[in-house]
């Protein structure tokens, strides 16, 4: 069993069926990559994780999702998204500073303790690997950082609720080699302690990172194995097809 | 024709449009202001009228305290209503179906000859809940018309934002009440207060809505939400229409003007000083 069970799970957007009968287990610490060609429905799979489909108007779910043996139907939106972050393909940094950014989620928590909120912030921009970087000036306004900086910084404000699941669509589609590269180092060391979902278009960084692989094609789960056997011995022919850059 | 002749029109025409409209505005600004400039003073600005009949002698000081003080209880209650509408529709909402009926009737409530937003205040809060003509039931006359004002564009700063921003939010784990109130709010504060300012001064200068259901030709600075008040567009409207001073009528006009004005220059220093942030 794993922490996340996904059960004949399809989601529409008014008629159109966008996800047809997914069944998945998702393995608990490890990293999960999610690939396919655009549009067949990755993002989708993911807000349906987090109930974030729920705020579209027109969406439908079939099926149920397992969180930990729960079913997520029966668990309130805010202490699912709680348990499970996502983080978005492109940078969505609140405009304010730094440090507003990542004790935001906290206060509501009734969190208000100025030492304790000063640890937090910076053990978390340590995990995200920004830290060095920004520790002079976090009251410096977030749309002041780059790209790569703030999608860490996003990803840090992700873990300030400290959720168990981390969902993330495709974090490095605007950074180049180098701040992939330390986003990578960074989610390589964070499933030690969290479960990790990634979106990628990036066939490469699947293979990098992630020790297990899903290949989605129109909405259908076409295989779901561990890395090393879907990239070098997949058994369906669409896999190795689009592997091999047929539907790029 | 020749298309530099057609562009040369249309610039010519829309030059001749633009200089209309401001020569005409500030041909009746400049007009009260040398009319009214005579019989402002300080006696006029913070006395009591006097006189027979009363307005002809006197100053407008009841009328300038009961104006701002009904702009003030418009602008409260219809900020609570139209940002809480707002919200609805734009975060809470989503059935397609009322969120057209809902539109409909704040476009329709806009669309409200201003007068019968007065007979409606009459009839229903000064007779039928008994608020007898006074400042509570004129501010609630004169908030039920800059209602829609304020709610169509809170709804449309709402509609203009960054959904991303919002999602993130929630996907945090966090309501909705929290989201707005802790980050929709302080992003977009300013614009909201330059809204209500703006409806403030339609709200103060506006005759029809008070005429039934607050303002009377003499009262004292109001001491309670249920003494009628004067106004200054009433004042001005009994001054010239019973032909008691004309030069006072230009007296009030001008503190009328001068009160629009510095409510229509607030939204614009409030968003200037935000270039300095
Ligand atoms: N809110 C929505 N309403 C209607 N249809 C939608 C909505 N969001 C997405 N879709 C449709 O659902 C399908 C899957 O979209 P999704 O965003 O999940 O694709 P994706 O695999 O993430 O693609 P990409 O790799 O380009 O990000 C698309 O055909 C899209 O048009
Ligand atoms: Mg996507």
């Amino acid at each position: 069993m794993g922490i996340i069970s996904i059960k004949n799970l399809s989601v529409s957007y008014g008629n159109i069926k966008i996800l047809k009968n997914i069944n998945m287990e998702i393995n608990e610490r490890k990293i999960t990559a999610i690939i396919g060609p655009s549009g067949c429905g990755k993002s989708t799979l993911l807000k349906t994780i987090n109930c974030m489909v729920e705020e579209e108007t027109l969406s439908r779910v079939e099926g149920e999702i397992l969180f930990k043996d729960n079913n997520i139907k029966e668990m309130t939106k805010e202490d699912i998204r709680k348990e499970i972050g996502l983080v978005f393909q492109n940078p969505t940094c609140f405009p304010f500073s730094i440090y507003k950014n990542m004790v935001y989620a906290q206060k509501y928590y009734g969190n208000t303790d100025k030492k304790k909120l000063k640890h937090m912030v910076e053990e978390k921009l340590k995990i995200a690997g920004l830290y060095d970087e920004v520790s002079n000036d976090l009251n410096k306004s977030a749309l002041k950082l780059s790209g790569g900086q703030q999608q860490r910084l996003c990803i840090a404000r992700a873990l300030t609720v400290d959720p168990q699941v981390i969902l993330l669509d495709e974090p490095c589609s605007a950074l180049d080699v180098k701040n992939t590269k330390n986003i990578e180092e960074m989610l390589s060391k964070l499933s030690q302690d969290y479960t990790i979902i990634i979106v990628t278009h990036n066939l490469s960084q699947a293979k990098r990172i992630a020790d297990y692989t899903a290949f989605i094609l129109n909405g259908e789960l076409v295989e779901y194995s561990d890395t090393e056997t879907l990239f070098s011995n997949p058994k369906d022919k669409r896999t190795r097809e689009y592997i091999e850059g047929i539907y790029g | 024709m020749n298309r530099y002749v057609k562009d040369l029109l249309l610039k010519l025409w829309c030059g001749i449009s633009g200089i209309m409209v401001l020569s005409t505005l500030s041909f009746i600004i400049i007009y009260i202001f040398m009319k009214g400039f005579s019989s402002i003073n300080l006696d006029f600005i913070i006395g009591a009228p006097k006189g027979v009949p009363i307005g002809s002698e006197g100053g407008i000081y009841p009328a300038i305290i009961g104006s701002v003080y009904l702009m003030i209880i418009a602008c409260v209650f219809a900020t609570v209503l139209a940002i809480s509408t707002a919200v609805y529709l734009e975060l809470y909402c989503k059935n397609e179906k009322l969120l057209k009926i809902m539109h409909l009737v704040i476009h329709c409530t806009a669309g409200i000859p201003s007068i019968i937003l007065g007979m409606f205040g009459y009839t229903f809060l000064v007779l039928r809940l008994g608020l007898g003509r006074s400042l509570m039931a004129g501010g609630i006359t004169l908030g039920i018309m800059i209602f829609p004002f304020i709610e169509i564009r809170v709804e449309k700063i709402l509609n203009e934002m960054d959904k991303n921003i919002v999602y993130a939010s929630y996907a945090l784990g966090l309501p909705k009440s929290y989201t707005f109130l802790k980050l929709l709010l302080p992003i977009y504060k300013r614009d909201i207060i330059s809204t209500v300012l703006l409806a403030g001064g339609f709200a103060i200068g506006a005759a029809a809505p008070i005429i039934l259901t607050a303002a009377v030709m003499y009262a004292p600075v109001p001491r309670t939400v249920l003494a009628p008040v004067m106004a200054l567009p009433y004042h001005l409207y009994i001054l010239i229409g019973e032909g008691i001073s004309v030069e006072n009528a230009y007296g009030t006009a001008f503190v009328l003007i001068v009160l629009l004005l510095t409510m229509n220059i607030l939204p614009i220093l409030n968003s200037l000083s935000r270039g300095g942030e």
